[in-house]
């Protein structure tokens, strides 16, 4: 285990790019995490003298990105809106990887009925184009973050719990799996101790890969201003007040938020493809 | 198992499915944190209209016997009428469906047109400068939000050089004779000149947003599936025969290493729904996605359970689609 773990990692560092990403993340998490402490301003401190100003490239550096139609300081709400994207990212993969690997697990190990009505629910839910489900589901249930975090996390199970159930699949019918049936192992020992550390590479990648759809889909739903407040300081929310301004030449409220979530995407993708890559050639040389 | 008998399978598969997809839409309305109606109606709503709307939503009657009624109507296409406005909700989505197909399908062209193009050629030079840059532009595309991109468009082609338009489908003055609703088309047929024009520098931002993702995902795939393929044998016999690398390459290579490109297409069709709701915001696109976000700010609920039922189950017919064709090009999926 530990010396196909190195492998991995030796794999990963050879891939430049995934390497980048993952420094990347590793900033983004930081800055989220510090956000109350080098975040220059209040950002939800209105200053209407102030608005719609410039930032440093007219000589400001007291709002060094400008500030939005509030008088608003961007950067903060920059800073902040990173900070709420991975939340909402956290917590929708802590319910997708719950809930997944739940289904996933009871579908494949117990089969027959119960996997064929699990299949049945994930082929409804799969059945949505992506968007759609968490735009209708975080429409019913209205406003609130931990609202969004539901409704995309929907999304999200039904794929998961397929992923896991493939892995298991694969897993269960290894011989190492079938020695410890013989020698009288419980269901919930060979769940614990054999399958679920055996499924952990394909679930690491399509969780990391989630992260970035889910920054994705909270940035939709706020720039739609469906279950996102629009005063909250999310990246979506604020390129969507940004809008009206544009035309009028005040670029900034909506180019710098603009490029926060491209920059958080990527480097969730370019990670997850590295990762998935450097495990994929791990198995490929066993 | 014949071709014949696959898709009759498939057919009765995708019945409960429909009927799955039913359910959660139909539950939608009551999952609407207190009561719906005084969600719909706001809390200045006499007492009379709010009786008056329960009534009409069936909302006083048992769960089964809501989810009956209006899965019976679903079934003849009446998905009741708008809160707001009154008017069907049918009627309000078939007339705006076709600006949304337009939309769409002219996005998925550009993206197989240029996808296959770029794919081939990255995979036609392999590590090269050419197969990097394209690698490198099709990660940017998967990770930019296509609203976001829209946006920045309008700032460039609309606001600061002044080429394109802003927002909206024609300009205002101009007419096309509905025939079949998608404006192009139309234009075309009635030889109007002018409007085909206008409506395509309309289309042209859009349509490139939108496709951005699939365009990307295509590249993709294309150079893998190329890159897979060039390496069989029979690829290896070919050029062994003299055969020029460029007509292996096109007439031996692509027709095989296109079968898991429809699949992306197939998928990404429901993934462009999807995007069309966020393109459609953007430049205030009549279409299908601007009819459900006006639908969801005025709480018409009705209107909102009409549009997804309506658009999930035109995804589970596209997906069904694509599989048929799958299996016909690739008879090995039926033996599965």
């Amino acid at each position: 285990m530990n010396s196909e773990f190195t492998q991995a990692i030796k794999q990963f560092k050879k891939n430049r790019l995934a390497v980048l990403g993952f420094y990347m993340a590793a900033v983004l998490m930081l800055i989220s995490i510090l956000a109350p402490l080098i975040s220059p301003h209040d950002p939800l401190s209105i200053d209407l003298v102030n608005k719609l100003k410039p930032g440093f490239w007219e000589g400001n550096y007291h709002n060094f990105l400008g500030t939005d139609n509030l008088g608003r300081d961007i950067l903060s709400r920059i800073i902040y809106g990173g900070a709420i994207s991975l939340k909402v990212g956290y917590m929708v993969i802590l319910i997708t990887t719950i809930f997944g690997t739940i289904f996933g697990l009871v579908s494949a190990y117990f089969g027959g009925v119960i996997d064929m009505v699990i299949q049945r629910v994930v082929d409804v839910f799969l059945a949505f184009p992506p968007l759609l489900l968490a735009l209708a589901v975080a429409a019913s249930l209205g406003t609130g973050i931990e609202k969004a975090m539901l409704a995309i996390s929907l999304t999200y199970i039904p794929g998961m719990a397929r992923v896991v159930r493939g892995s298991v699949l694969t897993v269960k019918t290894l011989p190492y799996v079938e020695a410890s049936r013989a020698l009288g192992g419980s269901s919930t020992w060979i769940i614990t101790r054999h399958i679920l550390p055996n499924i952990l590479a394909p679930a690491v990648v399509y969780i990391t890969l989630l992260l970035a759809d889910a920054i994705l889909y909270t940035a939709a739903l706020g720039f739609l201003g469906v279950g996102i407040d629009p005063s909250t300081p999310e990246w979506g929310a604020m390129l969507s007040t940004g809008r009206d301004f544009l035309l009028m030449g005040q670029w900034w409220v909506t180019v710098f938020p603009g490029i926060m979530i491209v920059l958080a995407v990527l480097s969730f993708n370019l990670f997850g493809d590295g990762l998935r890559e450097a495990l994929d050639s791990k198995l490929r040389n066993d | 198992m014949g071709l014949y008998r696959y898709t009759i399978r498939r057919l009765v598969l995708a019945i409960p499915t429909v009927i799955g997809v039913s359910i959660i839409v139909f539950l939608l309305i009551h999952i609407i944190p207190g009561n719906p109606v005084d969600v719909m109606l706001g809390a200045k709503a006499t007492e009379a209209a709010r009786i008056a709307l329960t009534e009409r939503l069936g909302l006083d009657q048992p769960l089964y016997l809501q989810y009956w009624n209006w899965f019976t109507h679903a079934l003849q296409g009446d998905f009741g009428s708008s809160v707001t406005s009154y008017e069907s909700v049918t009627t309000a989505v078939l007339g705006r469906f076709p600006a949304t197909i337009e939309l769409t399908l002219l996005s998925m062209t550009i993206a197989v047109v240029f996808g296959i193009i770029f794919g081939v050629t990255a995979a036609r030079y392999r590590n090269t400068i050419v197969d990097n840059l394209t690698i490198g532009v099709s990660l940017l595309g998967v990770s930019i939000p296509v609203f976001w991109l829209g946006i920045m468009l309008i700032y460039i082609f609309a606001a600061v050089m002044h080429v394109l338009p802003v927002s909206g489908r024609i300009t205002m003055g101009l007419s096309v004779t509905n025939i079949t609703g998608l404006y192009l088309l139309d234009s075309l047929i009635t030889g109007n000149w002018a409007a085909f024009k206008d409506c395509f520098m309309h289309l042209l931002l859009p349509a490139f947003s939108l496709a951005t993702i699939p365009l990307a995902l295509i590249t993709r795939v294309t150079r893998s599936s190329m890159l897979d393929v060039l390496n069989e044998d029979y690829i290896r016999t070919a050029r062994a025969k003299g055969l020029p690398y460029r007509s292996v390459v096109f007439k031996h290579a692509l027709k095989n290493a296109l079968i898991p490109v429809i699949t992306v297409i197939g998928l990404q069709l429901g993934t462009m729904l999807g995007g069309a709701i966020l393109v459609e915001t953007v430049f205030a696109w009549p279409g299908i996605g601007r009819l459900l976000i006006t639908a969801i700010s005025n709480r018409d609920y009705p209107t909102v359970q009409g549009i997804v039922f309506m658009i999930s189950f035109l995804f589970i017919v596209i997906n069904l689609v694509v599989d048929l064709i799958y299996a016909y090009v690739d008879p090995r999926i039926r033996f599965e």
